[in-house]
């Protein structure tokens, strides 16, 4: 697609502990298109952290990113310098304010550097004015010079939100970016996310396990589960018509607001144990449908319309 | 048949930046067979309020009535037995198990230190272990060896250790996946009907409150500003404060999600060390009038045992 900002052509990336190798990202495609917002839902070990790591070079020692191809705007990520398109180019805010601001540099300094760092042309200081300002942190001169304790938790989560806007990027990869706030706070923080969307044009990753945040957020869904995709549509499609079990399962495991004491049907069963992944689909031991093939066999991925598709060996023929 | 009555229960902690007024005058009761859900933001008193009925904080103010006796200032040895009766689950699996006991010996502990008869420890655990899912051959194995949902299991089995009448469950699903959150929520029901269970259910998740819970309090700032029957709290919110928390609710449904209005909550909340006078709620409160800075605020029953702390609604 060449409405296409990001795209992921299966990506595998491994970390290698003392365990063993663990295949935290087993074959992962998707794109992002542009202006819109890809939400990725996922339980932990599922994959979404580390295949955005992973687009960003970000994996660490421990972990190795074995194939795949990852495009940005077209242009193969790796024959681009990672350095200067990070915060620049494609900016990302993760989910705990406080262990990602420096507790000893100013506010202001914070919001600065990324402006230094990628030649900024223009007044740094205005931009960063600007920026907190735009996020609703006031007076701005005077909180520039505060340091992060002086802040509170959605306080420091708009100022990581100043921080990842401030060079105006053309890609946000937000990851559980209000999971530590509070619901009231949560609603302050994603209204003025997507306000931010609407006056940039960027796209957004968004990445939650949250299906409430998705379903009121997300343009498309991405659904992972033991490193793989396991299912991908608009948000309609996945909340009205989701077609993988494990989706279904999700989405039936929290509580109907129709039917609020109606008892609830979990998902079985533990998260897959990813240092011994089953051979075939990773969400064999949990599936109620579950065949021989599910256990030995990788799923093909069936294609339900241009937007929608999932990845089981449910309904293929013979 | 009342099991715990809460009257005028305050606890303020002394820090080098002033007292802070957790829990700020807080009255409730709780029927036996019930689940009382406690919701709020963080630092609205929930978890204090839990902890000091258990008496892991000493009240500052107010009473804990349980079973009709006044347990507010017994001391650790009379305090003993009521403690047999009164357990807690925790919100970190991960932090809430000793690493270097076993599972056996984690759910052991509490029969010790309640003196029931070391013979039938062995059969106990075992009985326990299956109550909650587990298989009584990992009772030699270490928390480690388990995953988040398996350890609130574990959590849960030394709860009920000593066979309990009331359980103060503080977050205990917040930190688990989300497919691994009704796995515990439908134990937790079944345990009550078995067991004839009381529970406190104090969490940030509205929805899953809603599903669990008898009836519903609303705290902030460390007071409770409405307290009505579960679904008639989340069907007919009376004060501002619970309008536009469970306007903020995430809802799953791209539907709802899209026609739902939020309501909004202009800054932060105030800090506990002084808080606002008269309605703590009146900084932020979209229908402020100039009179609720001076007022006091009484939960006051508006009908079929609804409270609310707004004398406005």
């Amino acid at each position: 697609m060449n409405n296409a900002i990001l795209s992921v052509k299966d990506l595998h990336t491994s970390f290698f502990t003392s365990m063993g190798e663990v295949k935290a990202v087993d074959g992962v495609s998707f794109s992002v298109n542009k202006g819109e917002t890809l939400g990725i839902v996922g339980e932990s070990g599922s994959g979404k952290s580390a295949s955005m790591l992973s687009i960003l070079g970000l994996q660490g020692k421990s972990g190795r990113v074995k194939s795949g191809q990852v495009l940005f705007n077209g242009q193969d990520i790796n024959t681009l310098n990672l350095q200067d398109i990070r915060g620049k180019n494609i900016a990302m805010i993760f989910q705990d304010p406080m262990t990602s601001l420096n507790p000893v540099l100013s506010v202001g300094y914070q919001l600065k550097e990324s402006l230094r760092r990628h030649h900024w042309e223009g007044d740094i200081h205005a931009r960063a004015v600007e920026m907190l300002e735009r996020v609703g942190i006031v007076p701005a001169e005077q909180r520039l010079r505060q340091y992060p304790h002086e802040f509170s938790g959605g306080q420091r989560q708009r100022i990581m939100i100043a921080m990842a806007m401030i060079c105006k990027p053309e890609l946000l990869i937000a990851d559980e970016p209000t999971t530590a706030l509070d619901v009231t706070v949560q609603a302050q923080i994603l209204a003025l996310m997507k306000e931010l969307q609407r006056d940039s044009g960027m796209s957004v990753i968004l990445i939650t396990h949250d299906l409430g945040v998705i379903a009121g957020n997300a343009d498309r869904v991405l659904v992972m589960y033991g490193g793989h995709v396991m299912e991908q549509g608009t948000r309609r499609e996945i909340f009205y018509g989701a077609a993988h079990p494990y989706t279904q399962g999700l989405l039936r495991s929290v509580p109907n607001p129709e039917r609020p004491h109606e008892r609830l049907i979990p998902i079985e069963g533990q998260p897959p144990d990813l240092l011994n992944p089953p051979k075939g689909c990773p969400y064999v031991k949990r599936c109620p449908h579950a065949m021989r093939i599910c256990l030995e066999h990788r799923p093909e991925t069936q294609t339900l319309s241009e937007t929608h598709s999932y990845s089981c060996w449910q309904g293929v023929k013979e | 048949m009342k099991l715990l009555e809460v009257d005028g229960l305050a606890k303020y902690f002394e820090t080098p930046s002033g007292i802070v007024h957790s829990v700020d005058g807080v009255s409730f009761i709780v029927e036996k067979g019930e689940t009382l859900g406690l919701v709020g933001e963080s630092g609205c008193g929930k978890t204090t309020t839990g902890r000091t009925i258990i008496r892991l904080y000493e009240p500052t103010r107010g009473k804990i009535i349980f079973d009709g006796q006044d347990i507010t200032s017994l001391d650790a040895a009379q305090m003993l037995p009521f403690r047999k009766r009164m357990q807690m689950i925790f919100q970190d699996p991960y932090a809430s198990l000793n690493p270097r006991m076993t599972v056996g010996d984690i759910v052991r502990e509490p029969m010790i230190i309640h003196g029931i008869p070391k013979d039938e420890h062995h059969d106990r655990v075992t009985h326990l272990l299956r109550l909650v899912g587990l298989n009584s051959e990992q009772a030699g194995r270490y928390p480690h060896e388990f995953s988040g949902g398996q350890r609130q299991r574990i959590g849960i089995a030394r709860a009920l250790a000593v066979e309990p009448e009331l359980i103060i469950c503080d977050e205990p699903i917040s930190a688990l996946d989300v497919s691994i959150q009704a796995q515990i929520v439908n134990m937790l029901e079944d345990l009550q009907h078995e067991l004839g269970l009381t529970y406190i259910f104090i969490a940030h998740d509205l929805s899953m409150v809603r599903h669990i819970s008898t009836r519903v309090a609303v705290m902030y700032l460390g007071r409770i500003v409405e307290l009505a029957p579960s679904d008639e709290l989340y069907t007919n919110p009376k004060h501002p404060y619970t309008v536009s928390l469970l306007s903020s609710i995430p809802l799953p449904d791209p539907d709802k999600a899209d026609s739902v209005k939020h309501i909004a909550l202009q800054g932060e909340i105030p800090s506990a060390v002084n808080p606002p006078s008269g309605c703590t709620f009146h900084t932020r409160c979209p229908k402020a009038r100039p009179e609720c800075s001076s007022i006091s605020t009484i939960l006051q029953d508006t009908g079929n045992g609804h409270l609310c702390a707004c004398p406005f609604m």
